[in-house]
């Protein structure tokens, strides 16, 4: 995994378990909205911070074109048209056409819908596993979480990529076995994280106030354990979002993920290194559509880290007070 | 030291065995009858069971992975199925030119990230939050860039454009020229890859010597800025640096797979996207225990070098 934002520090320290009163408060007015207020706080508090101002300004674009694509009058993405074969950019394909006279704007869009379906399923399946897992190897005493421990141990020591390539040599390529694949890719360092939240949140003093109230496990780990990880596990699903579109890309560029004729971002630039010398066009759009998607998610990741971590909040409000206090000084 | 680097080494052991459980399950694992997905629907009765001898999938399951042990303690990895070479003497010929890769990419992104983070950091400690801003921003896009769309821009305009590197080619030491000017692109890309990570990390970690205590006091004392720098904080920030790097290590052997199919070298990378497509599972599991063992290696060497360069980490 690796480090972001400004500051280098590893996630678990960034997530201190929120006070219990807001674990509390929190889902029911997620829940039912009841309380208004809370939730309109919460959503400008969200756009307070200037990560998830940028965050939303690249996704809300790009989701919007990756659903609403079927319905694009782009015409059709599969059907070649040998006329039209390398045309460079012009009006009538803004982004030109590949060898097939496809157009690559369309193939683009399509593609762009099966990475952030990936990407989102894959890391899905590594939150939802991590959290699991994880919870069970804290709670479940030593033994399990020796075994979990060492296991995931020795899956870290794999980058998620490379067992991404291998979960795709057994069960051959397409994108339900790649998302699979990236999914698991990722689960040990969510296994990790969740592990270590979870045994942070078990020698706090109001767990401490749930056991000698004879709360039963269940319910600790219902009512504390789960909401109060949910956030910082949000944090690193995001980041394993944007892992597994690059994954999913490159794995698709090796022909090992989605195959041709389906268009993935992946695929269409791997058609584009065959034609690199007569048409730059082909490869260039869908490799920038990757990099975009993949920075408004890391983004977004650093925007909710900062929000839930109560110093670094305090430092980004401090450094705003003192740039205003010194504009109006001047 | 030694000791501690022997100890470390046994520790090895336990996770070792997990990985060779886990090669072995690799092949047993794919749905259906292995012998039958390797060899095509249209395989012959008799060609059929030749294969599964030929994989070790004939024997009772607890015989089959005692048999896979005992060719392991031998060092035999069996043969490919297509060259029917020795798996081993085909890692063995593509190692060295991985190792290559990777090491030199991983210095040339040390040189290119190390001082990057330690500008980034001594213009946020002299408050000039915007070279900082702006460098780490860089540093963000480069982070979120595929290597693989990194290498076609690259050679769009380096070797199309400039006609400066070569990208097909014979790939061998005879000349070291020609192979230096092969290489260089993937390596570029490589070390490319590793600048965000290493960069993050130097800058933070220079951030936090240059507010101590013996900063404060050389700077009190009148020492050159640079010999601060260079002489008090950098040094202080190595430890992290080195763990990053190793982390990063087994990030760019990853990356490697992919650069190597894109400029076709043929490293253990293209070898194992070779196998995978050709389903060649003999060469696939020996290639899988070959990387993990260099991850756990890497590992392994990270954690004695830290106790190399700071001598406050107890040998525990």
């Amino acid at each position: 995994m690796t480090l972001h934002s400004t500051e280098t520090r590893p996630p678990e320290a960034t997530a201190p378990p929120a006070p219990d009163a807001t674990a509390e408060v929190a889902p029911a007015a997620a829940a039912a909205p009841t309380e208004p207020s809370m939730v309109r706080a919460g959503v400008r508090s969200f756009f307070r911070n200037r990560n998830n101002v940028i965050a939303c300004a690249i996704m809300v674009p790009l989701v919007s074109i990756a659903l609403l694509s079927p319905w694009l009058p782009l015409g059709n993405l599969t059907q070649s048209n040998l006329l039209a074969s390398l045309a460079p950019p012009s009006l009538e394909h803004p982004f030109g056409t590949d060898k097939l006279g496809r157009d690559i704007l369309a193939r683009t869009f399509a593609g762009l819908r099966i990475s952030i379906l990936v990407g989102l399923a894959a890391a899905t399946i590594s939150l939802l596993g991590g959290m699991i897992i994880g919870t069970l190897a804290a709670t479940l005493g030593k033994r399990v979480d020796a075994a979990v421990s060492s296991l995931v141990d020795v899956l870290m020591a794999f980058p998620a990529v490379l067992m991404a390539i291998v979960i795709v040599a057994v069960f051959g390529p397409g994108p339900v076995q790649l998302i699979i694949a990236l999914g698991i890719a990722s689960m040990p360092a969510a296994i990790r994280l969740q592990r270590s939240l979870a045994l942070s949140i078990v020698s706090s003093t109001y767990m401490d106030a749930a056991r000698m109230a004879n709360a039963s496990a269940w319910w600790n780990v219902r009512r504390h354990m789960l909401p109060n990880s949910v956030a910082p596990m949000m944090v690193v699903a995001s980041i394993y979002a944007a892992e597994a579109i690059l994954a999913e890309a490159a794995l698709s560029f090796l022909g090992l993920g989605v195959v041709p004729p389906t268009p993935s971002l992946g695929n269409i630039i791997a058609d584009g290194q065959n034609y690199l010398r007569e048409a730059w066009w082909i490869s260039t759009i869908p490799g920038l559509t990757i990099v975009l998607l993949s920075l408004s998610l890391h983004f977004f990741s650093d925007g909710v880290r900062e929000q839930l971590d109560p110093a670094l909040r305090a430092t980004v409000m401090r450094a705003r007070k003192e740039r205003r206090w010194m504009r109006r000084s001047r | 030291m030694l000791r501690y680097a022997g100890r470390r080494i046994t520790a090895m052991i336990p996770a070792l065995l997990v990985i060779i459980v886990l090669v072995f399950a690799l092949l047993r694992m794919i749905p259906g009858d292995p012998a039958v997905f390797i060899g095509g629907e249209n395989i012959g009765p008799e060609a059929l069971q030749a294969l599964r001898e030929r994989l070790g999938l004939a024997a009772p399951l607890p015989q089959q992975f005692l048999d896979y042990l005992a060719s392991l303690a031998r060092f035999d990895l069996g043969r490919s199925l297509h060259t029917q070479l020795p798996v081993t003497s085909i890692i063995g010929n593509a190692i060295t030119l991985t190792a290559t890769i990777a090491i030199t990419s991983t210095v040339l992104g040390l040189l290119i990230s190390v001082p990057l983070g330690v500008v980034a950091a001594y213009s946020k400690s002299k408050g000039r939050n915007r070279g900082d801003g702006a460098l780490m921003a860089v540093v963000m896009v480069l982070d979120n860039v595929p290597s693989f769309w990194l290498s076609l821009l690259l050679m769009l305009g380096l070797s199309y454009g400039l006609g400066l590197f070569p990208i097909s080619g014979a790939v061998s030491w005879s000349d070291p020229g020609a192979m230096a000017a092969r290489l260089a692109l993937p390596v570029i890309v490589l070390a490319i890859g590793q600048v965000a990570a290493l960069t993050r990390v130097t800058r933070s970690a220079v951030v936090e010597t240059l507010g101590r205590d013996y900063v404060r006091t050389a700077r009190a004392m009148g020492t050159p800025e640079p010999t601060i720098l260079f002489r008090h904080a950098l040094p202080n920030a190595a430890l992290p640096i080195i763990t990053m790097t190793g982390l990063s290590f087994g990030r760019l052997l990853a990356g490697t797979v992919i650069v190597e199919a894109i400029f076709s070298i043929p490293g253990i990378g293209t070898q194992l996207i070779q196998a995978i497509t050709g389903r060649d599972y003999p060469v696939v599991q020996g290639l899988i225990l070959v990387y993990a063992l260099i991850f756990l290696t890497i590992n392994v060497v990270t954690d004695v070098v830290y106790t190399r360069v700071d001598p406050r980490v107890r040998l525990a």
